[in-house]
C-alpha cells in the first residue's frame, strides 16, 4: 500500500462517483463527516468495485453489511466501506421493495461480505444473488420469519406489551 | 455403587444415608455451562477470594461424564439450546443443576427477544435457580449451599433407584 494518505472529503467523494455513474448515484448525503450515496440496485456492484479500485478512493477493507427496514420505504442494503490507506469511509446504500427483495452479491469483490450477506438475509429476507452458500448464518434451521424486520410479532410482547414505551419514539432515528 | 431398591434394605439405615449424602454433598465436580457474564462471576467464585472449593464444588469437570452439578450461568438460545441437552444427556445420575442468573432463569433482560430461551428448566430439571443479573459470587455460593441442603436431605433409595421429583429451590 504505497503512495500517500489523502482522505477524500464527502463532496470529493460524490463529485468521483458522480462523474462514473451520474444518475445510477440516487441520492448523495453526508451523515457525520461521511459520504452516504444511495446507488440504484443495478450498478451496485460496479460502484462498489470502483470504491474499492480507483486509486483516490481505494476502499479497501469491508466494515460491515447491514440492513435497514424502512417500512413503507421498503427495505435498504447499507455497505461500509473504509480505506486502510487514505483513512476515509465510503457507505454505499441500495434501496429495495419488501417483497422479493434482491441485491447482488458482493462475496467475490471482499470476501468479508459473505458472513455479513448471510446474517442480513436471515433477519431482513433480502436475497443475495450469487451469493454461494445462501443458508442462515446464526438463527437455527427450522426458524421462521425475519426478525429484525418491523413488522416481525414477537410472541412474548403479545402476552405482555413492552413496558419500555415513550411517546414520541418512533421516527427519530439517524 | 448400585441401585438401591425395595429389595436392599441398606437405604433406609440412617448412618448410611447420612455418610453417603454427606459424601455427595461436598465432592460435587462442576460442568460450567457458561454462556455470558454470569461465567465471570462464576469464575470469580472459584477463585482464592469466594473459592467454592472449599465446600467441596470441585469446578472445571473433564468433562460431563465426570460432573455432577451442571451450572447453567448465562443466556441460553434457541440455537444453544440441544447443545445444553446433550451436555445433561451425558452426566451420569445422580445429576444436579443451577440455573444461574436471570437469563436462564426466565430469559432476564431478554425476555422478549426471538432467539433467547426464557427458561432452561424448559429442557433440564433446575434443582437450585440464582437470581441476579449476573448474580454475585456470594449468591451463586449461597445457591450452592442451598444444593447442599438438599442432597443432605435425600432419600437415598429414592435417588438410586429412579427419578425424583423434588420441588427446585430458590436461594
Amino acid at each position: 500500500m504505497a503512495g500517500p494518505t489523502i482522505p477524500l472529503s464527502p463532496p470529493d467523494v460524490e463529485a468521483r462517483l458522480r462523474a462514473r455513474f451520474g444518475d445510477d448515484i440516487v441520492e448523495f448525503t453526508e451523515q457525520f463527516g461521511h459520504p452516504v450515496a444511495v446507488v440504484s440496485v443495478d450498478r451496485y456492484r460496479e460502484v462498489v468495485s470502483f470504491c474499492r479500485d480507483e486509486p483516490e478512493l481505494d476502499c479497501d477493507y469491508l466494515e460491515f453489511v447491514g440492513g435497514v427496514d424502512r417500512q413503507d420505504e421498503g427495505l435498504e442494503v447499507v455497505t461500509h466501506l473504509f480505506s486502510t490507506r487514505h483513512h476515509h469511509n465510503v457507505r454505499l446504500k441500495v434501496r429495495l421493495p419488501a417483497d422479493g427483495a434482491a441485491c447482488p452479491s458482493i462475496h467475490d469483490l471482499y470476501p468479508g461480505a459473505n458472513w455479513h450477506e448471510r446474517e442480513t438475509m436471515e433477519m431482513f429476507g433480502i436475497e443475495f444473488t450469487g451469493h454461494p452458500q445462501a443458508v442462515k448464518l446464526l438463527l437455527p434451521e427450522p426458524f421462521e420469519g425475519y426478525p429484525l424486520r418491523k413488522d416481525f410479532v414477537l410472541m412474548s410482547r403479545v402476552a405482555k406489551p413492552w413496558p419500555g414505551e415513550a411517546e414520541g419514539e418512533e421516527g427519530e432515528e439517524e | 455403587m448400585g441401585l438401591i431398591t425395595e429389595k436392599t434394605p441398606i437405604g433406609d439405615v440412617q448412618p448410611i444415608k447420612f455418610v453417603l449424602n454427606w459424601g455427595r454433598r461436598y465432592s460435587l465436580w462442576v460442568m460450567n455451562f457458561g454462556l455470558a457474564c454470569c461465567a465471570i462471576e462464576f469464575i470469580a467464585s472459584s477463585t482464592a477470594k469466594h473459592d467454592f472449593i472449599r465446600l467441596g464444588v470441585i469446578p472445571f469437570a473433564h468433562g460431563p461424564r465426570q460432573a455432577d452439578l451442571l451450572v447453567v450461568a448465562g443466556t441460553l438460545t434457541d440455537k444453544m439450546a440441544p447443545a445444553l441437552k446433550r451436555v445433561y444427556d451425558q452426566m451420569p445420575e445422580p445429576r444436579y443443576v443451577i440455573s444461574m442468573g436471570s437469563c436462564s432463569n426466565c430469559g432476564g433482560p431478554y425476555w422478549d427477544s426471538y432467539s433467547v430461551t426464557k427458561g432452561v428448566d424448559q429442557l433440564v430439571p433446575v434443582d437450585v435457580y440464582v437470581p441476579g443479573c449476573p448474580p454475585r459470587p456470594e449468591a451463586l455460593i449461597h445457591g450452592i449451599v442451598k444444593l447442599q441442603e438438599k442432597i443432605a436431605g435425600e432419600n437415598i433409595r429414592e435417588k438410586f433407584s429412579g427419578r425424583s421429583d423434588d420441588p427446585a429451590l430458590t436461594s
